[in-house]
């Protein structure tokens, strides 16, 4: 397909981005009941895996 | 992680990751100089949210020429240096406008972004600051009913139009739900009020 061809619904765009949001928000409240039902070490081994990927 | 409100002291216990570990490789300069308090981005990454930064903003308050060309000298011989400029008389005056950034010697990310205090919000931060005791060291922090009013006014004006990704509003959202229970009601409202966002609350339940 070339870059001409491609059709572009940008109210399905906009679903897809206000859905993304919604669930980025759920994922926050899901790792907060995570923090807060494990150790300190346990929660940060997991958020190391993310931090330490970026920054070495 | 058990945050003592009356005593303005959180203490973690996490295993330190390298982001953690190049913030207390820099303060360990400072506070043999200067207070400080760490604002922004980092303070919810160090409080357990699932994300990186490139910077790490931090304020002091405004100190003489010489006070600030001995911290100078520390950080260059820790093996810092200075984006903007390698002359100390430049970075002081660069002070009084901006910001300067810090970064280990040839590795640009992540930095320090180190800013004198000038606004009330600064001011604030500063006199009210948290104290973190991450594992056996410690680190200053910025009040968390003011971080939470702060990422919410931040956040992007659309998101009042329409919700969308914004790490800023992702952010308060995570020290909420993770101090709710304890943050100063009274104190957070003022500041959502001070900063315009009420209706912003929404976004944090």
């Amino acid at each position: 397909m070339k870059a001409s061809e491609v059709k572009v619904d940008l109210d399905e765009l906009k679903k897809f981005k206000n859905q993304n949001a919604r669930e980025r928000l759920e994922f926050i409240d899901f790792w907060v009941n995570y923090i807060k039902t494990h150790s300190d070490r346990e929660w940060s081994e997991q958020q190391n895996v993310l931090i330490d990927s970026q920054v070495t | 992680m058990e945050y003592n409100k009356e005593k303005r002291e959180i203490k973690l216990d996490k295993v330190l990751s390298n982001l953690d570990k190049f913030v207390l490789d820099f303060v360990r300069i400072l506070k043999e100089h200067i207070n400080y308090v760490i604002v922004s981005g980092y303070v919810s990454i160090l409080l357990g949210r699932s994300r990186s930064t490139e910077d790490i903003d931090l304020l002091i308050p405004t100190i003489k020429k010489e006070e600030f060309e001995k911290i100078w000298k520390k950080i260059h011989e820790n093996g810092f240096e200075c984006m903007n400029t390698s002359n100390h008389v430049e970075a002081f005056e660069m002070l009084k406008e901006h910001a300067i950034r810090f970064f280990k010697k040839g590795i640009p990310t992540p930095n320090i972004e180190y800013k004198t205090i000038k606004t009330d919000l600064d001011k604030y931060s500063y006199e009210n600051r948290i104290k973190v005791i991450l594992n056996n060291k410690e680190l200053f922090i910025s009040p968390i009913e003011l971080q939470i009013a702060y990422k919410l006014f931040l956040a992007s004006d659309k998101i009042d139009e329409e919700l969308q990704p914004d790490k800023d509003i992702e952010d308060a959202r995570h020290l909420y739900k993770m101090f709710k229970e304890k943050i100063n009601k009274e104190e957070f409202l003022i500041f959502i009020n001070k900063l315009n966002v009420k209706k912003r609350l929404i976004l944090l339940e």
